[in-house]
């Protein structure tokens, strides 16, 4: 079939019976489905539900053991990303496949056949500025890309594989950096896109509103099969969660009413700089009381992780004042913080908030190796830390073979469990939870809020930092939204409005009566 | 004076010519810190091939070919083996500074044969060395090519994405590099300072290797600080000849390596690096893994 025959509704590409092993794991078992032309056709999977090993399938990443793929009622056979690139296929990753040091120009034509020996800037420069103008995308194309926001990258990833031709444009988590007026204009973007034939494969885990709102069909993964097909407008948010889940899921955590204590942190103009030296936390001011939750809403990028590491003590504020139950502790280290009682949950699970080579008991002691009754003279009783990770593996259903496996052979979501354990278990009476539930599955997100409810009611004061503007509301006594190393303002989490809030998120100023 | 300056633009033809070499190969993501190993091996292979032969385009192409082959090998292990590339330079220079030695041991003493001639006073190679920077820059920054080279330096899973061949790119560079550091090589041994003697570049790699730190990646500031460091290095040869009586030769043989030295700490400072570490490729010294 020739491509410029292909008519809407025709199907472009079709899956047949596509399984693929890896040691110990079904990753996809007998998976079909079917893409058509000018459709936008949600795939919808929990993490670990072999959504993105059926991914780089498509993308030629991975070769499946079993099963056809067939495009244009040819079968093909991917060898590798470019196969799939000449077949018309694009992908816009999550974590971003672009250079950051390198022009936007530079990075959408990288690799491009029609790039010339030498570059002919001006040719691509003009033919990118068509399909920005005809899809409503706006870029510098001469910025270099680590200026960006996470949008506007994605605008880059999507507007290389248009430029490569891409008919089929499979879109990895496409809205959980943006923030809602991003989200808005990205979706406006792909409706526009398939008028002109082109299928659009969006994959999702968290954020399920945005594809009952803009997809036609979804196909839904449990553990490597296809559980349901569906057309979208007879779905409701709550279904689609169970055929996920496969159970129900509640949905808006009830937010549970403590009385509020004394403020417990008190931050006065707090300003830091960031890793390239430039001042990211311009200067904020709120206190966390006992037994609340207070939120900070904002798009990665705005200063909360400036702000979570200055209050952790792992950087060194430019000025302001922090007082810890009236006490300054702006010269604290990240260890008498600790031990005052305030607790961090990192929002790099891998990186920061655990050593993947030590086993759960070792990663666990890292929290215990300063606490007398687990340490003495020195020498670390690994014999009691092995009982309470035993206990914390029971306790918050952490699935690990046993507490000597290393933490990098655990799941996202399992992690993650571990470390909140880890620092509940301590008792904080300050809690900094800095993206708790990023990448987790909706089962696992779910856990980790009834954890953060829990403690709430044990009177600690939380402070939340979250991308996900519904968690933050839903969870939240008041919630600050972020915007370029300042807070656009604190509105009581039960009256804020979802719009008003993401407006914030922007940078835009609400008026007085929106509130 | 103008004698000092001629021979300064001598000794800096052969600093651009092996950072520019050492440049090329760091921004495609490889590190030869052997950078003076194989230098010594172009400029010992190349006198001893051009007086064997009394050819000076034989001994100029031994010394290419014998860099290009090391290039290869510094290759093979570090893209194919995915070995530390910091030990393997080092191996490099260790090799390079004994087989070198014992190989050329024959050959110490002047090459005696009729000196290359100038032109405007100036070695012929001052001239393929700024040509050769200026092509640099265009391939680097104007064609597929050089964006290639870029990417595989800045981010190989990125560019393998986007279709290139990470590993037939890295080659391509640190071949070619290899190739201008044995030609830098014999330029010193059969231009600039034709006697063979043990060990007779005293560090002239070492620098070039600091000097592309000094240049921040990018090839002009490479020519101005390859003349800065050559200057440098002539005034500590004969310093009586711009500032007679000022000191002893032996404080100023020093300077070059004193400012080597404080280059390379400025350049490791959180200062610097929060304010010019963008120009450093991120990949550099990484090997490239396909998952």
């Amino acid at each position: 079939m020739l491509l410029e025959s292909i008519k809407r509704g025709d199907t472009v590409l079709e899956a047949k019976g596509i399984t693929k092993r890896f040691p110990g794991v079904l990753a996809n078992d007998q998976i079909n489905f079917e893409i058509k032309a000018g459709e936008i056709h949600a795939i919808l999977g929990e993490n670990g539900a072999g959504k993105t090993t059926l991914m780089n399938i498509l993308f030629g990443l991975y070769q499946p053991d079993e099963g056809e793929i067939y495009l244009y009622g040819e079968k093909v056979n991917f060898k590798s990303p470019l196969d799939a690139i000449e077949h018309g296929i694009g992908m816009v990753h999550q974590n971003r496949k672009l250079i950051p040091a390198h022009s936007v120009i530079e990075n959408i034509i990288l690799g491009h056949p029609r790039a010339g020996n030498v570059l002919n800037l001006k040719r691509a420069g003009k033919e990118i500025t068509e399909l920005c103008d005809k899809y409503g995308f706006k870029i510098d194309l001469k910025a270099k890309v680590w200026q960006l926001s996470e949008g506007e990258k994605q605008v880059v990833e999507i507007l290389k594989a248009l430029y490569r031709g891409a008919k089929i444009l499979i879109l990895d988590e496409p809205t959980s950096a943006l923030a809602p007026p991003e989200t808005k204009r990205l979706l406006e973007s792909i409706q526009i896109m398939t008028n002109d034939e082109l299928a659009i494969v969006p994959f999702i885990t968290h954020k399920l509103p945005i594809v009952l709102e803009v997809s036609e069909r979804v196909t839904v993964l449990r553990r490597g099969k296809v559980t349901a097909r569906l057309e979208t407008k007879d779905t409701t948010e709550k279904s689609l969660a169970r055929e996920m889940v496969g159970r129900e899921v509640i949905f808006r955590m009830e937010r549970v009413e403590v009385e509020k204590g004394k403020p417990i942190l008190q931050v006065e103009n707090l300003s830091a700089l960031n890793d390239k030296g430039v001042l990211a936390l311009k200067g904020v001011s709120f206190s966390v009381h006992e037994g609340e939750i207070f939120g900070i809403a904002g798009v990665s990028g705005n200063g909360q992780q400036v702000l979570a590491e200055v209050l952790a003590g792992l950087r060194d504020a430019e000025g302001g004042t922090l007082l810890f139950d009236d006490i300054n502790i702006l010269h604290n280290s990240s260890l008498e913080r600790w031990l005052k009682g305030i607790g961090y949950i990192p929002s790099e699970r891998v990186d920061v908030g655990s050593i993947g080579d030590f086993s759960l008991v070792e990663n666990v002691a890292m929290n215990y190796y300063f606490d007398k009754k687990y340490a003495k003279g020195g020498v670390v009783d690994y014999k009691k830390i092995r009982k309470l990770t035993e206990e914390m593996i029971a306790e918050y259903d952490i699935a690990a073979p046993s507490p000597d496996t290393t933490a990098k052979s655990l799941s996202g979501g399992n992690l993650q469990k571990l470390i909140l354990a880890r620092v509940l278990s301590r008792k904080p009476r300050l809690l900094i939870a800095n993206l708790p539930t990023q990448g987790l599955d909706v089962g696992a997100s779910e856990f980790v809020q009834n954890k953060l409810m829990e403690a709430k009611k044990e009177r600690a004061g939380i402070l939340l930092i979250s991308e996900d503007l519904d968690e933050v509301l839903s969870l939240s006594d008041r919630v600050a939204p972020m915007y370029e190393g300042k807070f656009m303002g604190i509105i009581p989490g039960g009256e804020a409005r979802r719009e008003v809030v993401g407006a914030m998120m922007a940078g835009l100023k609400p008026k007085v009566d929106e509130i | 004076m103008w004698e000092f300056f001629v021979r300064s633009l001598d000794a800096s033809t052969i600093f651009t010519i092996a950072a520019l070499s050492e440049l090329l190969g760091q921004r495609s993501g490889i590190l030869n810190v052997g950078i003076e190993g194989v230098m010594l091996f172009g400029a010992t292979l190349g006198f001893m091939v051009a007086q064997s032969t009394g050819s000076y385009l034989l001994g100029f192409l031994a010394g290419i070919v014998i860099g290009g082959l090391i290039g290869l090998l510094h290759g093979f292990f570090s893209i194919t083996l995915g070995s530390d590339q910091v030990v393997n330079g080092m191996g490099i220079w260790i090799l390079g500074f004994g087989l070198t030695a014992y190989i050329g041991y024959p050959y110490t003493g002047p090459l005696g044969m009729e000196r290359i001639p100038d032109i405007f006073g100036l070695s012929p190679f001052f001239f393929v060395g700024v040509a050769l920077i200026v092509i640099a820059w265009f391939v680097l920054s104007k064609t597929s090519l050089g964006l290639k080279i870029r990417s595989v330096g800045e981010n190989p899973s990125v560019a393998e994405v986007s279709g290139i061949n990470v590993t037939r790119t890295r080659y391509l560079s640190v071949i070619t590099s290899g190739m201008m550091m044995g030609f830098a090589g014999a330029i010193y041994s059969l231009d600039y300072n034709p006697v063979w003697s043990n060990n007779f570049l005293m560090g002239w790699g070492f620098i070039a290797l600091a000097l592309v730190f000094f240049s921040m990646w990018n090839p002009y500031i490479l020519l101005a600080g390859s003349i800065l460091f050559g200057t440098l290095w002539q005034l500590s040869l004969n310093p009586q000849l711009v500032l007679p009586g000022l000191m002893s030769r032996y404080i100023w043989r020093t300077v070059p390596f004193i400012i080597t030295v404080g280059v390379l700490m400025l350049m490791s400072t959180k200062w610097f690096r929060t304010r010019w570490g963008a120009a450093k490729p991120d990949a550099l010294g990484l090997p490239y893994i396909k998952s």
